[in-house]
């Protein structure tokens, strides 16, 4: 389950995302599905065109599917390679 | 763990949406994202995942889009459009 709490260690791609903030003003308000994802970028599907957007310098909302809420993350905490978020708060023994 | 375990539920589901798009290659990194992350976390793949993704190209199989689902003696094969076959025992 995805929860404000989890989000950070959790899956992003097909979460809709709205670029709230960024030091870039044409990202901001920038939306739809997330569809990738790289160490330093998220790969959003805006309309037609499909935008990369750092990581570094955007505040993202994320829709969270089963609660029907909105989560608003800041871009430095998703830093790291995608499947190696999980790992960062424990939860496997072998870190 | 559970984040883990779900995080390779959700990649299979899109990887499965993704090739009924028609964008096989979307498909692949999500896989590929799926394997890396059960293998870092020391899980299993679940059984609906390891045998609905290709070994040799990492697509997810969806039958009637990309695979084909064949029953044979003893066996069932499943085939990718890359051209290669999984072969399973029945009984």
């Amino acid at each position: 389950m995805i929860t404000p709490e989890t989000i950070a260690r959790h899956e992003l791609v097909g979460l809709h995302v709205q670029v709230t903030e960024s030091t870039d003003p044409t990202l901001v308000g920038c939306h739809g599905p997330v569809v990738n994802e790289t160490t330093n970028t998220l790969v959003v599907r805006d309309g037609s065109r499909t935008r990369q957007v750092p990581k570094a310098i955007a505040t993202f909302a994320f829709c969270l599917p089963e609660t029907d809420s909105t989560v608003f993350v800041d871009g430095e905490r998703l830093i790291a390679r995608p499947a190696r978020r999980t790992e960062r708060t424990g939860g496997s023994q072998w870190q | 763990m559970a984040i883990a375990a779900e995080r390779i539920e959700r990649l299979h589901t899109f990887a499965t949406e993704a090739v009924r798009a028609g964008e096989q290659d979307r498909a692949r990194t999500y896989v590929r994202r799926a394997r890396r992350i059960a293998e870092r976390n020391r899980l299993e793949l679940p059984r609906s995942i390891s045998r609905f993704s290709c070994d040799r190209c990492d697509v997810a199989l969806v039958p009637g889009q990309n695979a084909r689902v064949r029953l044979q003696d003893g066996h069932v094969v499943i085939s990718c459009s890359c051209g290669s076959h999984d072969r399973y025992p029945y009984r």
